[in-house]
């Protein structure tokens, strides 16, 4: 796209430039309103990672492992937020001796930045999509794996051992995980022959089934449910949470690629791994769960897609407080010889669910 | 997978019945049972400085100065240093050292912890319990002589 | 074990030699008689060890070297080697070797079995023997540059030992170990680490992922509790201190070697009343001990702070609250006197038994949780089975004990094998698992929970129905406690890691002349490059995790 092309008509850069009177200032004006609706995307994920991170997980992992958490500070301790938030930007940030310095700094940006990109064309409902590219899923799962490129960066910047082997580690499972989960998503475009956000939410809202007076829409989970599995595990595993959370593995290599990042960039890194666990979330409720629909009215849309990623979040967390970590070559080998073989099965099974359908 | 699920469904039965298990220390006093050892009481009322605390303590906590009346003039217990194994409370004759149940004490340093005959005269009692009852019933035990040689100080 | 009923399939009894036989078997060998109380004592040449003890071990079956001391006389250093059988650990034999006071060199017993590295290495640090023909003769607890041996006669207490730096090796110097060999990684873990359940140190050098080699670095947490005991009276003094071995709540087990020692040596007797409230208390120890041991090996295994660790703290709290009601502390308990206990059960009895069994009655399904949970999980069992496997032959040879040996299928358990307390009386059974695995050795653990909660449900039955003028807790036992001159022993008993031994050998005064803790940690942490070796660093991590070591055990 070129910024001569005018706004895409129902994006929220659109919405922006019309509600200010942006139009008449030509391509900056569509500038600025794209730059204000990537603002407001940006904050709302935000505000999300800062009540994921340190209130809601630690109220999660609370409530599985029978322990009061956080409840001292403001209602239902909300305010820890902010107390952590000072806390941990107040830390000194330290430097490893022989750190490879701009690959060091620059590794901590990528995570976030690669994360909230994905971001740009998930349809939120309520009108809240920055772009709507017709190459949209393409451009999802490549951003989120930008987030790679990071992790190798810090765990080869930060010249130490525990984080080269999770930087290594990081790849590894990138790679053998990306595979399955971009197969497994193709296998929605079967259904709607398009790559496009918005028209993959769309082709979710016909009815699928009605049992009793309700209607069951459409969406790919009830179509498919072995290929809507097959991308929640390939998913977890894409975004590193247990039991798959190999490149950290505190017990092993201590907490790998950011064992040396403290302060601002253990923030950074922290954002970026929680958006990233968003963004999964929002991708799998894209392709399989109709995006933001919903009952009642569509500007409800933005509550839906939240609760859908919320629960993707909460399964990670249900997952992280039941299951043993694999061994980092079981994980490996169920990658390439399982996972990998199921998406391609899954495809083929979608081929035909997609002949007798039509 | 039936294992994992099951491991799962134990986890979420946890989490959805409510029950925790930790208390809000600070705000809650946690109970702690009768017999519970902490920070000693002292008495000097009592005291007969007969130095068999001082002698059986296994590493050297308490520290008593005499005149040369033997007259007892200091009476000071490293707190930081006590391993509370009670052997104290359980030689004096006559109760005048015991273990209180308290066990919260703070100080800036580690000299702090030294405390002489007054502060261990104003250690508070837990919940104004007086541990001395619950471990009361055994002290003869002790007392009751062995054959051997008494060796008194 | 229940006396009453024999079993089916009992093993046939284990050949024994009287010591005569013993000495003839030896022949020339032998230069002089000892006669210890646990067991008849071989003076031998400083130059025939390996001889003496590959005779016994194949011909006359002492597989199990259980401890080596070392110890300096005025007129000669001495070490002693115990030896037991694994079939049948009332059979037991000490090989004393004398050494030269001016040059005390000693052959090593390392080629014979292989725990004695470390016990020489020990032996060699603490009181300066040194060992002919020992593969690695090093330091083991103290820091290289520690000036002399501080178990020997003429070590100077007051020599400072802090040396200047350039005697140290910089720590921050960069390291070029491994550098040679370009297809391997050294890789410190630890001695802060997650996952080494303290300070330990392993030395760690990785191909790939894998583990070419594991060195063990101990001593961090070393606080010579040997001498600390040879300072303390045998009546009161020494008490308190064996809870600090294996604090984690093993505290009455460990209590339970010393007094048993000590008691064997002095011939005091302890009324069976006391016998019934030591074997309870020591059980809810076990039960203790084995939950974190599980919760732990759970943590090293999943990953993240998880639920399972906290639910066997849970459990764990409610045994340390019947223990606190019991003892007064929550881990540190100085309990146990020679002679019985300090106190009886707390007033009202009722009450106490009431909250005991109400543990007991929920254990069951609590456990039912943790197979849920940890064993019956198939990424568990994909992650421990056939992992960190110790085939039972090189257990012995390591002389692993406890439920290392037990998940090697090695029927070994001092409370059946060589009984005391009232364990021969109550009804139980000892847990064996064949898999030599990972999760053989959890499997071992969370079944002995269930066979502890066995035992004290029967001695809270017992409890409940003794009479009351019978409810003798402590015999009568001389103030000052003086064990003849020249009296030497050694006593173990089954701790919650295994066989916990104590040496001692008194000089007629009120403190003993030497002290020595055969601790069951130092000994299965050696086997730990066996299980690890070609594995993944996961895997070093659950069998660690699988020895379930405590480093206040292992360093002492």
């Amino acid at each position: 796209m070129t910024g001569a092309v005018p706004l895409q008509q129902g994006m929220l850069p659109d919405t922006i430039a019309n509600l200010l009177g942006l139009n008449a200032y030509g391509v900056a004006g569509e500038i600025v309103a794209a730059l204000l609706g990537a603002f407001l995307i940006a904050n709302f994920l935000l505000i999300n990672t800062a009540f994921a991170g340190p209130w809601a997980k630690r109220k999660i992992t609370a409530a599985f492992t029978d322990r009061i958490a956080v409840n001292r500070i403001g209602p239902f301790g909300l305010f820890v937020i902010v107390a952590d938030a000072v806390r941990l930007l107040s830390k000194e940030l330290i430097v490893p001796d022989g750190a490879d310095r701009p690959a060091w700094d620059l590794g901590p940006l990528l995570i976030p930045f690669s994360a909230l990109l994905g971001f740009a064309v998930i349809p939120m409902g309520s009108g809240l999509q920055l772009a709507d590219p017709e190459t949209g899923l393409a451009f999802a799962f490549a951003a989120s794996s930008i987030a790679s490129l990071g992790l190798i960066m810090m765990g080869y910047a930060s010249n130490n051992k525990y984080s080269l082997l999770g930087g290594l580690r990081a790849v590894a499972s990138n790679i053998a995980y990306e595979i399955p989960l971009i197969v497994t998503g193709v296998s929605v475009v079967l259904f709607t022959g398009t790559l496009q956000m918005s028209a993959i939410v769309e082709a979710q809202q016909a009815a699928f089934i009605s049992v009793a007076g309700v209607t069951i829409p459409q969406w790919f989970a009830f179509v498919n449910p072995f290929a809507f599995v097959l991308f929640v595990v390939a998913n977890v595993a894409e975004v590193g949470r247990n039991p798959f959370d190999i490149p950290e593995a505190p017990t092993e290599i201590v907490a790998g690629y950011q064992t040396e990042y403290s302060s601002v960039y253990f923030v950074l890194i922290y954002l970026g791994e929680f958006i990233h666990i968003f963004l999964g979330g929002a991708i799998a409720a894209t392709l399989f769960l109709g995006g933001p629909a919903g009952p009642g009215p569509a500007a409800l849309g933005i509550v839906w897609f939240t609760a859908k990623i919320w629960a993707f979040f909460l399964f990670t967390q249900w997952l992280r407080s039941a299951v043993p970590r694999l061994r980092v070559d079981q994980f490996i080998e169920i990658g390439w010889k399982g996972m990998l073989v199921l998406a391609f099965a899954n495809l083929v099974l979608t081929a035909v669910i997609v002949g007798v359908l039509a | 997978m039936i294992g994992i699920l099951k491991g799962m469904a134990t986890t979420m039965k946890h989490a959805l019945d409510g029950k925790t298990f930790t208390v809000e220390y600070p705000d809650v006093a946690p109970e702690v049972s009768p017999r519970f050892r902490g920070v000693h009481k002292f008495s000097q009322e009592r005291c007969i400085w007969c130095r068999q605390c001082e002698n059986v303590c296994p590493n050297d906590t308490i520290q008593i100065v005499q005149d040369d009346q033997r007259n007892g003039e200091q009476y000071n217990l490293h707190i930081g240093q006590c391993i509370y194994c009670r052997l104290c409370e359980e030689v004096c004759p006559v109760d005048a050292i015991l273990l209180t149940q308290n066990f919260e004490f703070t100080a800036d340093t580690k000299d702090d912890f030294v405390y002489n005959k007054e502060q261990l005269k104003n250690v508070p009692w837990y919940k104004g319990i007086d541990p001395l009852n619950s471990r009361n019933p055994d002290r003869d035990a002790w007392v009751g002589e062995g054959d051997g040689e008494i060796d008194y100080q | 074990m229940s006396l009453e009923e024999p079993e089916p399939d009992a093993p046939a009894p284990v050949e024994e030699q009287s010591p005569d036989e013993l000495a003839e078997l030896l022949g020339d060998q032998v230069i002089g008689r000892e006669e210890h109380l646990n067991a008849p004592g071989y003076v031998i040449r400083p130059d025939a060890v390996q001889d003496v003890l590959s005779t016994l071990k194949n011909e006359a079956g002492y597989d199990h070297l259980s401890c080596v001391t070392a110890q300096e006389y005025e007129d000669r250093y001495e070490s002693i080697y115990h030896l037991k059988k694994f079939d049948d650990p009332t059979q037991e034999v000490s090989v004393v070797v004398p050494a030269d006071r001016e040059n005390p060199v000693s052959e090593s017993a390392e080629p014979v079995f292989r725990t004695a590295d470390w016990h020489e290495r020990e032996a060699y640090d603490l009181v300066g023997i040194d060992y002919d023909d020992h593969p690695d003769l090093r330091r083991i607890l103290l820091p290289e540059s520690w000036q002399g041996h501080p178990l020997a006669k003429d070590y100077d207490q007051d020599r400072p030992q802090v040396v200047p730096l350039r005697e140290n090796a910089n720590p921050l110097q960069e390291d070029h170990r491994g550098e040679d060999d370009t297809d391997t990684m050294f890789l410190n873990i630890g001695p802060h680490h997650p996952a080494t359940h303290g300070v330990l140190h392993l030395k760690t050098t990785l191909d790939g992922e894998q583990v070419a080699d594991v060195e063990s670095d101990i001593g961090y947490l070393h606080r010579c509790e040997e001498q600390i005991c040879q300072n303390g009276t045998y009546r009161h003094q020494i008490m308190p201190y064996p809870d600090r071995w294996d604090y984690i709540s093993a505290g009455l087990l460990n209590e339970w070697a010393y007094a048993r020692a000590a008691e064997d040596m002095a011939d005091i007797e302890v009324p069976e009343y006391a016998q019934v409230i030591r074997t309870m208390g020591a059980e809810l120890c076990r039960i203790a001990a084995h939950m974190l041991a599980v919760g732990t090996f759970a943590l090293d295994v999943y990953g993240d702070f998880t639920a399972i660790f906290m639910y066997a703290i849970r459990d764990r709290e409610k045994v340390q609250n019947i223990l606190e009601d019991l003892t007064g502390q929550r881990l540190m308990f100085n309990y146990f006197r020679l002679g019985g206990v300090v106190w009886d059960l707390p007033e009202p009895r009722e009450e106490f038994f009431e909250k005991t069994r109400d543990f007991l009655e929920d254990l069951p399904e609590a456990l039912e949780e943790y197979h849920d949970l940890i064993s019956g999980n198939e990424i568990l069992q994909m992650r421990t089975i056939d992992t960190g496997v110790l085939p039972p032959e090189v257990a012995k040879s390591y002389g692993a004990t406890g439920p290392v040996a037990r998940g090697s299928g090695i029927d070994y358990d001092l409370r059946r094998d060589d009984p005391y307390g009232y364990y021969d009386e109550l009804d139980w059974d000892v847990v064996t698992e064949d898999g030599c695995d990972n999760y053989s050795r959890l499997l071992v653990r969370l079944r002995e929970v269930e066979e502890s909660a066995k035992i004290i449900e029967q001695c809270i039955d017992l409890l409940e129905d003794w009479p009351e003028e019978d409810r003798t807790i402590q015999a009568n036992v001389p103030r000052t406690l003086k064990p003849d001159d020249d009296t030497e022993i050694y006593r173990a008993v089954e701790g919650a890691k295994g066989e916990l031994g104590i040496y001692m050998r008194s000089d007629g005064t009120d403190k003993p002349a030497r002290f020595k803790i055969r601790s069951p940690c130092f000994s299965n942490l050696q086997t730990l490059p066996e299980m690890a070796e070609g594995e993944y660093v996961p895997d070093l991590v659950a069998a660690l995790g699988s020895l379930d070591i405590v480093l206040g055990e292992v360093d002492r």
